[in-house]
């Protein structure tokens, strides 16, 4: 079947099968910011936004984003160009393995749009959903407080209060490499 | 494996004991040949000690990184693998029908252990060094099983679906066995038995496979005997620990396909890409230059993943196939079929005088190594060979160790190594001592701690993975007193409700910082003619930042910015040889050889200056980029000098730079652990307020980085004090197959945790670094059970701690 979906700000159609999950067609289509922790919604690492809500990609069945807006990872800020969230992560030394930040970083965003001044004591309850192994969350949580300020300061917000978005950077993982061993893959760690 | 291997596989207990005899540690002086540049004030350092941006950060917060998973899109032809696992605990596989299976559509190959692919070689999974201290007690599948979960026949299919419906299409019949889970039930004589004599190869010293046990250690200092039937009063307690899952949030993945120069790769989740690919060649039978293991970004391993635990699988479906294969295990066979820390129970016995002098401390682990051997033996020597070292003036010591099979779910590595057992026994145990005698806890350790100068022989007497070792560098006193500071010891204010009471407890912990005498790490810098630099290291980030402490530690020694430095880590094809992330030995083993090839480099580069700057090399360094003489003013850039050395017109050279680090030595870092507690009288709920804990690590390279592993530790270490781990039912089979099972604290319920860094200067470590990730893993679950302890006087012994095991305590002494 045909899924019909605005990614990232672009209108796209993608093939999918009934039992797929948003998760699954994501990251078919190259978009594997979103990770696949255990497929039941219990972790957290496939976080995305559908029609702005946070969402664990993993267990929502792709036919129910029919016509709805998907924002992934891809679509926020691009390495050279940080969202003041991304940024904020980078800032405060709040990842090592990175393995969850991606959905912890789109959560964070949903949270942050919702209530732009966050206390500590919100934010540990806004990102209770996502689980991480290596943190201990101290240096998370900080993270998102700092980017409730950053963004506070009026560095990138919207008029609407909300983060602005950029539009789909244009994922390198779309272009496909058939050849087994040309050591492609080197640039990209 | 000829005899003298065989021997060594006891982790060279021999040897060492032959060292101490002959007064070989004396070779263990306090002064150490230190170069002048690697001791730096803090305002002469550039690159070391500043919070430098991770190298792969940029990548992983836009999800542009790239984990073994994502090389999916890469191979159109992938094939996906899947596990049929044993349902039953023990027992003999008598039939597998495939056919089903096999007649379905995109299903490209079943494996069982009759299947040409299979490798029916004896082998561990237990990533260590060569010869290996671990038994080859596996097979890649298997028809003797011996836990719910060991892998009997693999899948390739076309996709993930097909993959896991072929693998329940396939019927396996059993004859079942008797099963035991209990480790003590498994040491006794009749218990049934999990190997029989001669099955294992590369046996363990102390085995005995009639009672199930893979191995026994020991040693002792002194008379511990006499000590104990002595004037001093006996204290004994016994402590359990939990089945702790690493629950690393990337799983066990492996990509395996054959390139167009018939080279096996396995682009792999992996702590150890060398070990792995030794191991796959001794199982394959395929020369070791045709196998590549590449590491790319990897989500987490804490030793879950200082293992071959996956890789066979895809490797040997891929030569079946003629496909590449993915195997990516499902989050239920994280819990269930992957590793585990070690259960234990751990027996602490000490003799104290009225006065509170320990005369001797005797400590005894029972662990639980599960189905198999993987770790169990070394796991074990670090119950005693890392805590019980913090006490270098108890002058008496004896530690000693049985490591059982159970038809239970396998063990392995887990960061901490044995060291969180043994310090809970220990750390709980002197508290108790410290409140019988009527003494402070924290004064009665203070006239018994290692300090600077001590020479460390408990590490050594047991050999294996210690040996003798002169302290240079201990911050234990100040990590006491800004601990203390922090969470307020002295000023501890209690609730106003009668049934509320506030305690806290503290630990001391010591590490080592990699494996004393057994580690090599190793790196090469190029330079481009532009003045940048390609960096190629064998050391393994497994996203704890190694990468960019190598980057920093080039950088300081290069004189030019961490950005001008491309990290190429971890490719057996292209990076030099590495033992890989384990034993905390990654920035002071691997970072050495880091240093070492930036100064191999660099000299290389003065050389280049002197001749373009006319000045002597003696008068030269580097620094912002340039070559520069301090004398005369004069520099020129590293541009200038790249750009010459390889286009000059008379000479022309390839600046490269090579080092390589091993060494016997393996410096404790050490932390001093708070917890502050409110405990309910009525109800044994407890309210964790904080957590402190201040580490000496050394230098810290980057300091960031180092509080992350810390504060990541200690959240760990939490999980251990306060968490169920992997429950197991009455047939060994893991009740956990889900996060949702799982008592990983969430963001809400992790407590305030403070990490400390106290600078010291181990001059043996590049900068002054010695290890961090480790030490702080092993210290919440006796501090907390200390200021339960603290609070109402009762104390738990059994992890985890929680209300109604307080509330029983209550009770009973209520009554």
């Amino acid at each position: 079947m045909e899924i019909e979906l605005e990614l990232n700000g672009v209108e796209r159609t993608v093939e999918a099968s009934k039992s797929d999950s948003l998760l699954d067609v994501l990251r078919r289509n190259g978009y594997t910011g979103a990770k696949r922790g255990c497929d039941t919604g219990a972790c957290g690492f496939c976080t995305v936004r559908v029609d702005g809500e946070p969402v664990k990609s993993c267990v929502k069945p792709v036919t129910t984003v029919q016509g709805a807006a998907v924002e992934t990872i891809e679509g926020l800020g691009t390495q050279d160009d940080l969202h003041p969230v991304q940024q904020a992560f980078v800032d405060n030394t709040a990842l090592q393995c990175g393995f969850c930040i991606p959905g912890m970083i789109m959560r964070s965003t949903a949270l942050l749009e919702e209530n732009p001044a966050p206390t500590e004591q919100e934010v540990r309850e806004a990102l209770s959903d996502n689980l991480c192994r290596c943190t201990g969350y101290k240096k998370i949580v900080a993270a998102v407080l700092d980017a409730a300020e950053q963004m506070d300061d009026g560095t990138a917000v919207a008029t609407d209060g909300g983060p602005t978005l950029n539009s789909d950077s244009g994922t390198t993982a779309e272009i496909e490499c058939l050849r087994t061993d040309c050591g492609c893959m080197e640039g990209d760690q | 494996m000829s005899d003298d291997e065989t021997a060594k596989a006891d982790g060279g207990t021999a040897s060492q004991s032959e060292a101490i005899e002959d007064g070989r540690d004396e070779e263990h002086p306090l002064e150490w040949d230190e170069p002048e540049n690697n001791d730096k004030a803090p305002d002469e350092r550039d690159s070391v000690s500043h919070r430098a941006e991770k190298y792969d950060d940029r990548k992983l917060v836009t999800g542009q990184a790239k984990y073994t998973a994502d090389y999916e899109e890469r191979y159109p032809n992938l094939a996906y693998a899947a596990v049929v696992r044993s349902e039953i605990p023990h027992g003999r596989v008598t039939d597998i029908d495939t056919s089903a299976a096999e007649a379905m559509d995109g299903v490209d190959a079943v494996l069982t252990p009759e299947s040409d692919a299979v490798p029916n070689t004896k082998y561990t999974s237990a990533g260590q060094s060569y010869p290996e201290p671990s038994p080859w007690d596996m097979q890649v599948l298997n028809e003797h099983v011996r836990y719910i979960g060991d892998p009997i026949a693999a899948v390739a299919a076309e996709d993930r679906a097909t993959a896991t419906d072929a693998v329940e299409a396939i019927k396996v019949s059993y004859e079942e066995y008797d099963y035991v889970t209990d480790p003590e039930a498994a040491f006794d004589e009749d218990a049934p038995q999990l190997f029989e004599g001669g099955e294992v190869e590369n046996e363990i010293v102390g085995h005995d496979y009639d009672r199930n046990r893979m191995s026994h250690i020991g040693g002792e200092l002194g008379d511990v005997d006499s000590a104990l039937g002595g004037e001093a009063h006996v204290h004994e307690s016994e402590w359990e620990t939990i089945r702790q899952s690493h629950a690393n949030v990337e799983k066990h993945t492996s990509l395996a396909y054959t390139n167009e120069d018939d080279r096996h790769v396995l682009i792999t989740s992996t702590q150890v890409p060398n070990h792995t690919r030794r191991q796959l060649a001794h199982l394959f039978d395929i020369p070791i230059r045709d196998i590549r293991v590449q590491k790319p970004r990897v989500g987490g391993g804490f030793g879950g993943k200082q293992a071959m635990v996956v890789e066979p699988i895809p490797l040997a479906l891929s030569l079946a196939t003629d496909r590449p294969v993915l195997y990516e295990a499902s989050r239920e066979e994280e819990f269930y079929a992957m590793r585990s820390r070690h259960p234990m129970t751990v027996k602490a016995k000490t003799a104290v005088t009225d006065d509170g002098d320990i005369e001797a401390i005797d400590l005894y682990a029972l662990s639980n190594t599960g189905a198999y051997g993987s770790h169990g033996m070394t796991v074990a020597g670090n119950v005693g060979s890392k805590p019980m070292p913090l006490y270098s003036k108890v002058p008496n010591a004896r530690f000693e160790a049985d490591i059982v099979h159970t038809n239970t779910p396998q063990t392995g590595a887990m960061r901490g190594y044995g060291a969180p057992q043994g310090t809970l026994a220990l750390e709980g145990h002197l508290d108790e001592v410290a409140r019988d005698l009527g003494l402070d806890p924290i004064e009665f350790r203070r006239r018994h701690h290692m300090e600077v100068g001590d020479l460390d022989e408990i590490a050594g007497m047991m050999g294996g993975e210690g040996a003798n070792r002169r302290i240079r560098s201990c911050g234990l006193d100040e990590c006491i007193e800004r601990g203390k500071a922090a969470i307020g010891y002295d000023d501890l204010e209690q609730p106003e409700e009668d049934h509320l009471h506030r305690g806290i407890g503290m630990a001391l912990s010591a590490q080592g910082t990699g494996v004393a005498g057994d580690e090599l790490g190793a790196a090469q810098i190029m330079m481009n003619e532009d003045g940048s630099f390609h960096l190629q290291v064998g050391g393994v980030d497994i996203g704890t930042g190694a990468d960019t402490a190598f980057l920093q530690i080039a950088a300081e020694v290069l004189g030019c910015d961490e950005s001008d430095i491309v990290v190429k880590s971890s490719d057996t094809d292209v990076t030099p040889f590495d033992y890989g992330a384990y034993a905390s030995s990654t920035t002071y083993i691997s970072g050495m050889a880091v240093k070492k090839a930036a100064e191999d480099a660099k000299a290389r580069i003065l050389d280049w200056g002197s001749k373009l700057l006319e000045e002597p090399v003696e008068e030269l360094e580097t620094g912002d980029g340039t070559v520069y003489s301090e004398a005369s003013g004069k520099s020129v850039t590293l541009e200038d000098i790249g750009y010459e050395a390889a286009y000059g017109d008379d000479e022309r050279e390839h600046i490269l730079g090579k080092g390589t680090h091993c060494t016997e030595e393996s410096p404790p870092p050490f932390a001093a652990q708070f917890a502050d507690v409110t405990v309910d009288e009525t109800t044994g709920e407890f309210d964790v307020h904080k957590l402190v804990v201040a580490v000496d690590c050394g230098v810290a390279i980057n300091p960031g980085m180092a509080e992350g592993q810390i504060e990541g530790a200690n959240h760990m270490s939490y999980e251990m004090a306060v968490s169920d781990g992997i429950t197991l039912d009455d047939e060994g089979r893991a009740e956990v197959t889900d996060f949702d099972e799982y008592g990983l604290p969430s963001a809400t319920e992790t407590p305030p945790i403070e990490s400390i860094l106290v600078e010291t200067h181990e001059p043996t470590g590049p900068f002054g670094a010695k290890s961090v990730a480790e030490v702080p893993t092993n210290t919440v679950p006796p501090a907390l059970s200390n200021a339960v302890r603290d609070a109402v006087g009762v104390r738990i012994r059994e992890m985890p701690i929680t209300a109604e095991k307080i509330e029983s305590k209550l009770d009973e002494r209520e009554a």
